[in-house]
């Protein structure tokens, strides 16, 4: 069984998470299929500039496809394109302009996917909203599964995307929520599709004591683990957490880790770590009481996932329906949509260790149950063997 | 932290039932959504957007409590005194109705005016309003297609200079090669001067040495 991974980026430098997701996938199943990842040269999603040497390559032994990008995106254009078609009346050939200007345009990639559809038995494509989806998906709908990584903004709702999610043989989503948002929007229940997510590892050995003792935290903290960003919720987070700490006096810390690109409110308990290693980052989260999920748009969130692996509850943001639906179907954390509920749920979960122990242990059951990458590649098997029967 | 905050917080966790061995996030949910519904209603922070103006009601004037039956009592009596004195009270009322009757009748000709103007505004402004959306809409149309153009020829520009510059790295090289070729050429013509030079001075002491 040849399958082919086909993403808009892949490199051990790219840690984006559809990216990531597709090379963890493409790592583990690589024992049971022949499998290859076809993608572009580009390692920048801003401008898809080629970055990475054209032809074929190895990546921690899976073998790698590249293809130049034929037009790099400029931003401002394709910022201006995305506001007219977002806001204005259009036409289909307006959104596919858009699509061509959001790329990474790599004609080359779809050439090659059509003078080699015999070559593969199926080929899987991350990321719905670009280029390579598109186009690919367009080119060899019969051999397609499509792992749509959707999140709820407003592109899902161009026209283009509605034909587009009816063509794949399979799909496989990554939550409850994500199939019944792009099942509502196409009609497409029809088609075969399983939710699946990703696994991750976690190490078996980690360090709260000496976290602390590195990075100097004292006392109990919650942890934020991700892009400091309005979109992921960091701004409302900090502004709760401000309150909560002015109307309670407690002496709880919030510790960020992540890349910064939002201003973070100087406050001594409010303590900012910047991008720290595998190793830092799984200690800082077994030594926090709570990770707390801010953002409004997430399509999985590993770090939940993370979290629960290592027996930790989530305070996440009601807003993101996954986040929310995670945390019923789990039983292992609490949510909030505005801050009265933040700061009951959080004063409920610092207040009581054993509900915190109870909801942890919740966690650590669901990701055995459902994340780990036994599970994950057992559903991926039982994906293809269905089509396989079908055929 | 003291102890006044833990017992805070002990008193929250107390109030909110939980059931350790089988959870249900749902229902600690909804229970904690009851508490806040229960809690009395707090301030906003922020201040409110602020409400259209309207001009303050002003109360009527505090009038002495009258009956019914006495108010037309009185007026009666107040008619029957001055029932002689009509026709004096009309003429002198008469320049007041009938500048009053004027005023009434400017007053209405005024409001319709003020219509026919205010709707003709509308009208006008409705207009001109059209106008300028298609103005801006046709501006903005011309600006993205002058916008797509111009970044096509950027693109196209980028590309030009981009083989260009190509185009003279590969240029120098190749010069470079030539002349590296043509020094050893000099060196290797140099060579065989000098071979010819010394035969030339070989056959001749060859010669010598046979003819001798």
């Amino acid at each position: 069984m040849k399958v082919a991974f086909v993403v808009q980026r892949y490199g051990l430098d790219i840690s984006g998470g559809a990216e990531l997701h597709c090379r963890w996938v493409t790592e583990h199943m690589q024992k049971y299929w022949d499998v290859e990842v076809l993608t572009t040269r580009a390692s920048d999603y801003i401008t898809w500039k080629d970055h990475y040497p054209k032809g074929n390559d190895t990546v921690n032994g899976v073998p790698v496809k590249r293809f130049s990008v034929a037009k790099p995106r400029h931003p401002e254009k394709f910022g201006r394109i995305q506001n007219h078609i977002l806001t204005n009346e259009h036409r289909e050939e307006d959104e596919l302009k858009w699509l061509e200007e959001e790329g990474p345009m790599s004609p080359s990639l779809i050439r090659y996917i059509e003078e080699h559809t015999d070559d593969y038995d199926y080929f899987i494509f991350f990321s719905y909203r670009y280029f390579h989806s598109y186009w690919g998906i367009n080119t060899v709908p019969q051999k397609s599964i499509l792992v749509p990584t959707a999140e709820h903004d407003p592109v899902i709702y161009l026209q283009i995307f509605k034909d587009l999610f009816r063509k794949p043989q399979a799909y496989i989503y990554n939550s409850v929520e994500e199939r019944k948002m792009i099942n509502a929007l196409s009609q497409n229940d029809h088609v075969l599709g399983e939710v699946v997510g990703v696994g991750t590892e976690v190490p078996e050995k980690v360090y709260p004591e000496e976290f602390r003792q590195k990075f100097d935290i004292n006392g109990d903290y919650i942890i934020y683990i991700g892009r400091i960003d309005e979109n992921k919720g960091c701004h409302e987070l900090f502004d709760f957490f401000l309150r909560f700490k002015k109307e309670t006096s407690s002496d709880l810390k919030l510790v960020l880790v992540g890349s910064n690109i939002l201003k973070i409110p100087a406050h001594p308990d409010i303590r900012y770590l910047g991008f720290l290693s595998e190793e830092d980052k799984f200690s800082g989260l077994s030594g926090a009481l709570v990770l707390i999920m801010p953002s409004f748009f997430e399509s999985l969130s590993m770090v939940t996932l993370e979290a629960w692996a290592l027996k930790k509850p989530v305070l996440a943001n009601a807003r993101c329906e996954v986040l929310k639906g995670q945390c019923l179907r789990s039983n292992a954390g609490l949510f909030y949509e505005n801050y009265d509920e933040f700061r009951e749920a959080l004063s409920l979960l610092l207040a009581s260790e054993k509900l915190r122990e109870s909801l942890g242990q919740k966690g650590k059951a669901y990701f055995d149950q459902n994340y780990t990458w036994n599970v994950i590649e057992k559903k991926y098997l039982s994906i293809i063997e269905q089509l396989e029967k079908r055929k | 932290m003291n102890n006044q905050d833990k017992d805070k917080k002990a008193k929250s966790a107390s109030e909110i039932k939980i059931d350790y061995d089988n959870i249900d996030v749902a229902d600690i949910m909804t229970q904690i959504r009851a508490k806040i519904e229960a809690m009395p209603k707090r301030p906003p922070e922020k201040i409110p957007p602020q409400q259209d103006f309207a001009f303050p009601s002003i109360p009527p004037p505090d009038l002495p409590p009258e009956t019914e039956g006495g108010r037309s009592k009185l007026k009666g009596i107040l008619l029957k005194i001055m029932r002689p004195f009509a026709p004096l009270i009309k003429l002198l009322i008469l320049p007041v109705h009938h500048e009053l009757t004027e005023t009434i009748k400017k007053l209405d000709l005024t409001n319709k005016k003020l219509d026919y103007w205010t709707e003709k505004f509308d009208r006008d402004l409705y207009l001109v309003n059209e106008t300028l959306n298609a103005r801006i809409e046709e501006v903005d149309r011309t600006i993205n297609k002058r916008l797509d153009l111009a970044y096509d020829e950027i693109g196209r520009i980028k590309e030009y200079t981009k083989l260009l510059h190509s185009l003279s790295h590969n240029l120098v090289v190749e010069l470079t090669k030539l002349k590296v070729e043509e020094e050893a050429l000099k060196v290797k013509s140099r060579i065989l001067e000098k071979d010819f030079e010394f035969l030339g001075k070989r056959e001749r002491a060859l010669e010598d040495q046979v003819f001798k």
